[in-house]
């Protein structure tokens, strides 16, 4: 009695946190702007998405064939899918014709940097500069 | 306790079939191909998830083994995808590389150049933003 309700509770749980990690990559594919970035959102997906999905489907069936073959889904995930992201990422590398460009955000300043266009003041400048005005510190520079 | 199993793998679903809508309107928008690759693979994953769990929900077992078919088939289609997609790439860069070569060797000799029929619209004169993929995007 007291088994199967723990059951329950494990499989909510893993299925839970399965859900909550591919929203979050879903979330992030749709956040980010470059593809670069859009292929680490989703590999968070593909990795631990399916492993929790899945091992909260093995929590409920319990030991039996259906348990080894989604186990064998699993394992299969987690070899193809870091060779599929690397082809893609490889694709965008090669044929992106900017991918060189880089924000480097001064974050003592609020100026930001070259490999954007033309030098120009960021959002947070003034308080940035009422910042170094009080202490005195050299500009660190912290790229995004 | 079947109520509440129902009620947790409905809600997976519906959220999980959520997703996918999300994950194709990525893949519609996205402007480079690799967005759009990207989108289709995270589609792949979350329909094969929805299945495992179909297979618990409606207590099938053999729908388990169409997931591990269907995985192995996305793979594959990814994998096939960006390789034609690198060749025609290549390919097209290559191309516009031997048309500049052609026409740099013509105006180091001088040659002045004949007139064309108006008709036709000549490949090295075509419209092209600088990218070498948009014209893959925009079919």
């Amino acid at each position: 009695m007291i088994l199967s309700w723990v059951r329950f509770a494990a499989a909510a749980g893993f299925l839970l946190l399965g859900l909550l990690v591919m929203i979050a990559a879903a979330f992030g594919v749709n956040r980010f702007r470059r593809a670069l970035n859009r292929m680490h959102a989703a590999a968070l997906g593909d990795t631990l998405g399916i492993l929790f999905v899945l091992a909260g489907l093995m929590v409920i069936r319990g030991f039996s064939m259906d348990t080894l073959k989604l186990f064998l889904v699993i394992a299969f995930f987690w070899v193809a899918s870091p060779v599929s992201g690397h082809m893609i990422s490889r694709l965008e590398a090669m044929t992106d014709e900017d991918l060189g460009e880089l924000t480097v955000i001064q974050k003592e300043t609020g100026r930001i940097g070259p490999g954007m266009g033309p030098e120009r003041e960021g959002p947070g400048a003034e308080k940035a500069k009422a910042l170094v005005s009080e202490r005195k510190g050299g500009t660190e520079n912290e790229s995004i | 306790m079947e109520q509440a199993y129902g009620i947790l793998l409905t809600g997976t679903v519906i959220v999980l079939g959520l997703l996918v809508i999300v994950s194709i309107v990525r893949s519609v928008l996205g402007p480079t191909i690799a967005d759009r690759i990207i989108a289709v693979n995270m589609t792949g994953t979350l329909i094969i998830s929805i299945i495992a769990v179909l297979s618990v929900f409606l207590d099938e077992n053999y729908l388990v083994d169409v997931c591990l078919i269907y995985a192995m088939i996305s793979f594959l289609g990814v994998v096939v995808l960006c390789k034609v997609y690198t060749g025609v790439y290549l390919q097209r860069k290559q191309m516009r590389a031997d048309l500049r070569a052609v026409e740099d060797n013509l105006s180091r000799q001088g040659v002045t150049e004949t007139e064309e029929d108006p008709g036709r619209k000549d490949i090295s004169e075509e419209e092209n933003d600088g990218s070498l993929m948009s014209e893959e995007g925009e079919k």
